[in-house]
């Protein structure tokens, strides 16, 4: 390997002699080279997104992504940590070719190439740069550099000759572009700041890019590259009109759904599986629409609604279908694929911890797990994280759980040293949702006793999910987790000790605002913080040695 | 700067209407390889694979063993829940007794034990390890110089695909997940049947040869400016495009005939569920068609995960998982171990069974692919009720082309995990005169067992 990779590295510095890459047209020569502060491997809905505005919904993106790693609760943390391996660059390869070759089939490329080649049968440069350098820009999410650029006209000559067809040509440019680590990953880049030269800044490219990515799930727009382009986004005036534009934008819903999407972990829910003679109502369809019964009722509240985040754990109001309707027990008169239900006020469900998604995602194959439930609580919601349980636990005295609740059982775990510390605190609030079995279907009995769904907290006793729900809404912790984590999500890194006391002010105006999404989001992209630069370690970070549960398995519970 | 020229030459010769195989590039694979003279009678390559399974095997402190054989050396006897490897006796190594040293760092539990095995370092924090995992090293070593460098098979059914294959530490192999997915990698588009008598190379494969040479003519500029971490993942990205460049490569050269190579039929999917009946069955189809992939020479290493650390496997129809099981089971006092754990162990060992057979029922010159492999075997820990990462069960299977002097069990009397699989990457023909780190740095293989 190293032969190889030598060999590529000198092939690179020779190029590099033999060709000086010239000035790109956004970008002065006498600049100092850019620090890449950050170099973050672009999400599967992210890369869909991205295709379906540049290239148009039609076009399909049939892949399977490389597995994303969750930190510190989010999967935006990680995919900051990701690389790509062989079998991924090879799906990425492929779907390059596919998409490529769609955007420019004969129906398609009227609309997308917006040249005319003076002879289809060869190559054309002029319109295969002008070709290049526009998708070039959309997809790297800034202008392409000469020696980009020269490499692509390159192929696209060859190809065109070749194949006896520009558009074949134009296939193998695209492809290009859309293997390249350019776009693959999102590479974040600073300048030195023209008001304080001491100081990096984001360059305008890189702050057009973060607000995207946060606002819309996708890359910028033509009108946000525009304002990267001019330097207008520096500018406190453009870029709070830019925010607001984005989050009156339709596309603003598909940015609140990707977020929820990582904070609530749905991530869990294609492969989820139960075993199908505990739970025989459960299938891959009711996987699917428990998922997206969360993302619906979110966005509906907070988006559409602009309503009060802290709703979320309390109100009735949901969407069901017709496969969630056989699980919820109710009936589902409409002909419509989703429709908006209200569950009973003395219904024991309200809130989005009863959806079946977060009771089902969290519990194992054949039961439920109060424990995990209340983990994944504390870690979503309130940004409390668990250590991994003691490896050398002593669980002889556990009874079976083929009698009574698994309260009993869990009470073991109480009066374990090793365990109770963490027992105590997760345990309560998942045995107050009991009364929800392995699949979320409600229930009142456990082998035949029934359950006690009260719990002990140290706030005082709480009964049952509503209890919960309120337990959740009432928690100071509760909104300081969501500005946190939509702050991390959106510069990718971890929040810091010195990030506390912008964290806390953010916290303070989203409260005083009423909890409103849209306003916190706004009120972070337009803060400096959100733009601030992280210099790059020249060491690699040693790993963080406090583990989260955030990939653990089930526990000895 | 030679591999670019070559590509544009290769380009430009097919323009002219040159015949297309003249320029082919000079790929460090072509002159590394080591393993396309079987037509001619020269020694049938090794092929290298980890097998992993989840929770152990049954081995208490009270004495109450169900896996370790008491004879040591050749012709030990076959312990209850080594059943399943009774007809593959005298090709299966045991390995007892070695142990994970941590130098201090705590035991996380499900992943000290096989990060340690596969990384030579007790990790620092679960879900990473500290180190790249040495079938990436026997992959270098061997596996350049057929299509894939190496296979991923993941057959647990779990949330999500579970590998520990890693040659950064944090970014983990996106392995197969179903037998479909593994079928259509092997043998679906792109595979060219070695035994076919009208092959002919296609001309649209250096055409994506000249895309990716766009990707890679970047890498000095996209490297420059990068910090160490940044590096290491941009590093990762162009190793995976000189895998891809391989491949290609390796496509446009004329396949040497393999006369086991009998390309299979496409598998039908099976039912997604984790119980131990299902991963087994997914596990004996998955090792089929790998077996056949590997005798269709499409690779040489392999990485196999039958079920994750903290496996979420059960037995169908139980509430609790076997997880659940090793931890709450109380150990029966007359038996001296949990009858039920070791039940599902020895079920849950079926599927090494299944795994070894079918690369045993491949034949291949004077015996079978089994011969010509080295499978290593291992859990994430020894006895799994107390999360023990002493006496981890390895196995090494095959043997090895006759490197490895198979059929004996070895007593590791407290030594490093790492011995096993530095003895390991020796019979798979890895130049590793060391491996580990701290307390589990070691230079001595397990000298019995090579011949």
């Amino acid at each position: 390997m190293t032969k190889t990779a030598s060999l590529c590295a000198l092939a690179g510095a020779v190029l590099f002699n033999v060709a000086p890459v010239d000035a790109a047209p956004a970008t002065h020569s006498k600049d100092p080279p850019a620090v890449k502060v950050a170099l973050r491997r672009v999400t599967e809905s992210q890369y869909r997104h991205t295709i379906a505005d540049v290239f148009g919904p039609g076009i399909k993106v049939e892949a399977r992504f490389e597995p994303e790693r969750r930190e510190d609760g989010l999967l935006a943390l990680g995919s900051a940590e990701l690389s790509l391996t062989s079998a991924g660059f090879e799906q990425y390869f492929a779907l390059a070719s596919s998409i490529a070759d769609q955007a420019l089939s004969e129906k398609q490329r009227q609309a997308i190439v917006g040249c005319t080649p003076a002879d289809p049968t060869q190559a054309d440069a002029a319109c295969a740069r002008e070709f290049i350098t526009k998708y070039g820009e959309l997809l790297f999410r800034r202008p392409l550099k000469q020696a980009e650029l020269e490499p692509r006209l390159e192929s696209a000559a060859l190809g065109a000759t070749q194949a006896k067809d520009f558009y074949a040509g134009l296939e193998l440019a695209l492809t290009s572009l859309l293997v390249a680590p350019d776009f693959l990953f999102r590479i974040e880049s600073a300048e030195p700041d023209p008001a304080n030269p001491k100081q990096q800044r984001l360059d305008a490219f890189t702050k057009a890019a973060r607000l995207s990515f946060l606002l819309w799930d996708s890359s910028p727009d033509a009108e946000l590259l525009a304002a990267a382009r001019t330097g207008a986004i520096h500018s406190e005036q453009t870029l709070r009109a830019q925010i607001a534009r984005m989050i009156a934008s339709p596309k603003f819903e598909d940015g609140t759904r990707a977020f929820f999407a990582d904070m609530l972990q749905l991530d869990g829910f294609g492969n989820l599986v139960k075993d199908p003679t505990i739970y025989p109502k459960f299938n891959q369809a009711i996987a699917e629409s428990a998922r997206e019964q969360m993302l619906l009722r979110t966005v509906d509240l907070l988006v559409h609604k602009q309503g009060d985040y802290r709703d979320l754990f309390t109100a009735n109001e949901t969407f069901i279908n017709r496969p969630l309707a056989s699980v919820y027990n109710v009936a589902y008169p409409s002909k419509a694929p989703w429709a908006p239900y209200t569950f009973a006020a003395d219904s024991e469900r309200s809130g989005i911890l009863t959806d079946i998604g977060f009771l089902s995602l969290h519990a194992h194959p054949g039961t439920s797990s109060p424990t995990r439930r209340g983990i994944k609580l504390l870690e979503i919601f309130m940004c409390q994280a668990t250590p991994q349980p003691p490896a050398n636990v002593d669980f002889s005295k556990v009874q079976d759980s083929t009698q009574g609740t698994v309260r009993g059982r869990l009470l073991d775990h109480m009066e374990n040293e090793g365990c109770s510390g963490c027992h105590k605190r997760t345990d309560p609030l998942g045995l107050a949702l009991e009364h929800f079995d392995g699949l979320g279907q409600l229930r009142t009995t456990e082998n035949g006793m029934p359950i006690d769904v009260s719990a002990d907290l140290k706030e005082g006793r709480i009964e049952g999910a509503r209890g919960v729900g309120e337990y959740l809404r009432n928690d100071p912790r509760v909104p300081a987790c969501l500005v946190r984590n939509v702050y991390s999500y959106g510069v990718g890194r971890k929040a810091f000790g010195r990030d506390r006391p912008y964290l806390a002010a953010q916290t303070k105006a989203f409260v005083a605002g009423g909890y409103r999404f849209p306003a916190l989001v706004a009120q972070i992209a337009s803060s400096p913080e959100f733009f601030s630069v992280a210099a790059p370690k020249a060491q690699a970070a040693a790993p963080v040695a406090q583990a989260t549960v955030t990939q653990l398995q089930p526990s000895g519970e | 700067m030679k591999l670019r020229f070559n590509r544009r030459s290769v380009l430009k010769g097919l323009l002219g209407g040159t015949a297309v195989y003249v320029g082919l590039p000079a790929l460090d694979a072509f002159l590394n390889s080591n393993g396309t003279a079987f037509a001619n009678g020269a020694p049938l390559p090794v092929r290298f694979g980890t097998y992993f399974w989840g929770l152990g095997l049954t081995d208490t402190p009270t004495g109450g063993t169900r896996w370790v054989p008491s004879k040591i050396g050749p012709g030990y006897e076959i312990m209850p829940e080594l059943e399943s490897l009774a007809a593959l006796k005298d090709k299966v190594s045991v390995f007892s007794g070695f142990r994970v040293i941590g130098d201090g760092r705590a035991n996380l539990v499900h992943w000290s034990g096989h990060a340690s095995i596969l990384s030579g370092i007790a990790p620092a924090a679960a879900s990473k390890f500290d180190g790249p995992s040495f079938d990436t090293k026997v992959a270098d070593a061997i596996g350049t110089s057929t299509r894939y460098k190496t296979i991923d098979i993941d057959a647990s059914v779990s949330r999500q695909p579970v590998s520990y294959s890693t040659r950064t530490g944090s970014t983990f192999a996106s392995p197969d997940a179903t037998p479909l997915a593994l079928y259509t990698r092997l043998f679906g588009p792109g595979f060219q049947d070695p035994n076919s008598d009208d092959w002919k190379p296609d001309p649209s494969i250096m055409l994506r040869q000249s895309v990716l040479s766009a990707v890679t003519e970047q890498r000095h500029a996209l490297m420059k400016g990068l910090g160490k971490a940044d590096q290491m993942k941009m590093d990762q990205y162009f190793s995976a495009v000189r895998d891809m460049e391989n491949q290609l490569a390796v496509q446009l050269q004329k396949p040497e005939k393999c006369e086991s190579c009998v390309v299979p039929a496409a598998p039908k999917e099976l039912p997604r569920a984790a119980s131990v009946d299902v991963v087994n069955e997914n596990t004996k189809t998955m090792a089929k068609l790998l077996a056949m992939g590997l005798a269709c020479n499409q690779s040489r290493v392999f990485t196999f995960v039958h079920t994750a650390g903290s496996s979420e496997t059960y037995m169908a129809g139980q509430s609790k998982i076997y997880h659940q099981i090793t931890h709450d089971e109380p150990t029966d006092a007359q038996l001296g171990y949990q009858p039920e754990t070791s039940k599902l162990a020895s079920q849950v060992m079926k599927g090494l069974g299944a795994f070894l057979t079918e690369l045993d029922a491949i034949k291949e010159g004077d015996g079978t692919l089994l011969d010509n492999s080295l499978v290593m075997a291992f859990s994430d820990t020894g006895y799994a009720k107390i999360h023990a990462i002493e006496n981890i069960p390895m196995f090494l299977a095959g043997r090895a082309g006759g490197r490895h002097k198979a059929g004996q069990h070895i007593a590791g009397k407290g030594d490093s995990v790492t011995r096993v699989s530095l003895t390991a990457m020796q019979l798979a023909g890895a130049p590793v005169g060391e491996f580990g780190a701290g307390s589990m740095k070691t230079s001595n293989p397990i000298h019995e067992v090579m011949a």
